[in-house]
């Protein structure tokens, strides 16, 4: 009988060196609570891959434990632990040699569970289960990685980028099939996509040069961050920008506007316009922005940048 | 015994490696004429009841390995025959080796056998198995057939048919390991055949030095299945301990 109390997912000091003194992650430490749906940010080479492979027993680390419900890779009983654990790699190659059945029957064998007419009803494979796996178009392969890693009814969604290189189309055929099977799982979604993650994750682990940085839910993210005005004046952002520095309040452009942090609009955002009409900027559009999960991230990631 | 696993993926390999025309044709062309074809018309060449002397001058001081020829003209054809017949054991698992390690790495398939649960280890183990579930039977079958033409047409002792037998084991066994090695180093299949050939050719060499070497064709066979299992030893150990696994996932 699982221990609630057990996370599905723990790392604990993690440090992951490659050959040629190349530290991939650097005491990583963090847990994941059973039904958490996190994601896994960073920039390319900041140890996401790593990381999954480490969960996934791949890899071994250089130091410190990776464990699932409770279990090191070292355990005999790890595979038992797998098997609770369903897998979306990035971007795997696909066999010329095996048809889909064929390959849904090994996942099924190895599980030692699942019903395959099931997912391949759900992810809409029916008329693809004698083509061999190589000469599917990317989004049905993308969606046969998921009905692998669904067939075995797993508690946890290991989901290494799991939309990369997706058309617009499949790309959303993806999302709506990860908000039906995501609740209720634990799940990790590592993705570049910014608003992939917001729209299905309520936390976030940020890496950045094998470091975490954060982990944190999303929704204490945005009320840690404040609220931005963005303004356009008809003299444009750079004569705005020079208007608020003689005012003493920060900006920052982006495109025609500048950005300018207002932790109580309501209250602010009056004040700071007739400073600024006065001065002689003439200001067309003011309007509350909330900052996207992208701007934290970049902010994030930029303050990190600094403190290194 | 074998891991529930091991079994299940064993079964995927072999399947694959049936289905694959390179893999099968490197598998039966190759062991066919080393081990076959070349041995057999040597064998029915000779004439076992007026063997065909050596014209070797008296003055001419034969290497202990060689020096039965002069005494035993039929010991010709097991001095051309031993090497031969190791180098087919050498090389088919190497070949087909490429097949089973290389492409799936090239293919970038073993993302997705990494994705499963299994372990990395469990899963080179299903593949080496499928090698030698190939290789084994061809290259120990073929080489029964000679043997026993060997034994029938008396130019071979049991003991020395014995000791063939296990230096094919012993060679099958070395090209095996030696594949898995050369497979965590190489990222091609090209890299891997230029591999293949430096760490297989020492021993090709060895082969017909032992034999010139070594008195006695039994027991220069003995001798260089001896260096076959040493050199798995050897091999595998810097595998799992000096490369690892890994390496297979870069």
């Amino acid at each position: 009988m699982a221990d609630p109390a057990v996370p599905p997912l723990e790392v604990t000091h993690v440090i992951k060196d490659y050959p040629g003194n190349v530290r991939a992650l650097d005491r990583v430490s963090f847990r994941i609570a059973s039904g958490e749906r996190a994601c896994l940010l960073g920039p390319n080479g900041a140890g996401k891959t790593t990381l999954i492979r480490l969960l996934t027993g791949a890899l071994s680390p250089s130091y410190g434990q990776v464990r699932l419900f409770g279990l090191g890779m070292e355990s005999e009983s790890f595979l038992q632990a797998r098997r609770r654990v369903g897998i979306v790699p990035q971007l795997p190659g696909m066999y010329r040699d095996l048809s889909v059945s064929d390959y849904l029957q090994l996942v099924k064998d190895l599980y030692g569970r699942g019903d395959i007419a099931e997912v391949v009803e759900v992810f809409g494979l029916g008329p693809y289960t004698r083509r061999p796996m190589a000469e599917l178009s990317g989004g049905t392969q993308r969606r046969l990685s998921l009905a692998a890693a669904l067939l075995g009814s797993p508690e946890v969604l290991l989901l290494d980028e799991p939309t990369v290189g997706l058309d617009p189309v499949s790309m959303r055929d993806v999302h709506a099939f990860l908000r039906r099977i995501m609740p209720g799982r634990t799940v990790l979604l590592c993705t570049h996509n910014l608003a992939e993650a917001e729209a299905l994750c309520e936390s976030a682990i940020i890496l950045q040069q094998g470091r975490v940085v954060l982990h944190e839910r999303i929704s204490a993210l945005r009320q840690r961050a404040p609220a931005l005005l963005s303004i356009r004046a008809a003299q444009g952002p750079e004569r705005l920008l020079a208007a608020l520095a003689e005012l003493g309040t920060p900006g920052r452009q982006e495109e025609e506007a500048v950005l300018v942090p207002t932790p109580e609009p309501t209250t602010q955002a009056p004040e700071l316009l007739r400073r600024l009409l006065a001065a002689g900027v003439d200001v067309y559009e003011c309007r509350v922005v909330t900052p996207s999960l992208e701007q934290l991230f970049l902010d994030i990631i930029g303050a990190a940048d600094a403190r290194a | 015994m074998l891991a529930r696993e091991v079994k299940i993926l064993f079964r995927k390999e072999l399947g694959q490696l049936l289905r694959n025309k390179g893999a099968m044709l490197t598998a039966l062309f190759l062991p066919l004429l080393l081990m076959l074809i070349i041995p057999l018309a040597q064998v029915l060449a000779v004439n076992p009841d007026h063997p065909k002397e050596l014209p070797i001058p008296p003055d001419v001081s034969l290497p202990p390995g060689l020096a039965e020829v002069g005494k035993d003209p039929l010991a010709t054809v097991r001095l051309l025959l031993t090497p031969l017949i190791s180098m087919g054991g050498l090389l088919t698992p190497a070949l087909t080796a490429s097949y089973i390690f290389i492409s799936e790495r090239e293919s970038r398939t073993l993302e997705l056998l990494v994705a499963l649960p299994v372990r990395v280890g469990q899963i080179l183990q299903a593949k080496l198995l499928a090698i030698l579930a190939l290789s084994a039977p061809v290259c120990l079958g073929l080489f029964a057939i000679v043997g026993g033409l060997m034994l029938s047409r008396g130019l071979g002792s049991p003991g020395y048919v014995v000791a063939m037998f296990i230096m094919v084991a012993a060679s099958l066994a070395f090209s095996s390991s030696t594949a898995l090695f050369v497979s965590l180093l190489a990222r091609d299949i090209r890299t891997a055949s230029n591999l293949n050939g430096l760490v297989l050719s020492p021993f090709l060499l060895g082969s017909f030095i032992v034999m010139a070497v070594v008195p006695g064709t039994t027991l220069a066979s003995a001798v260089i299945a001896g260096g076959y299992l040493l050199g798995t030893a050897v091999v595998l150990l810097l595998a799992l301990r000096v490369v690892t696994f890994e390496r297979m996932l870069r």
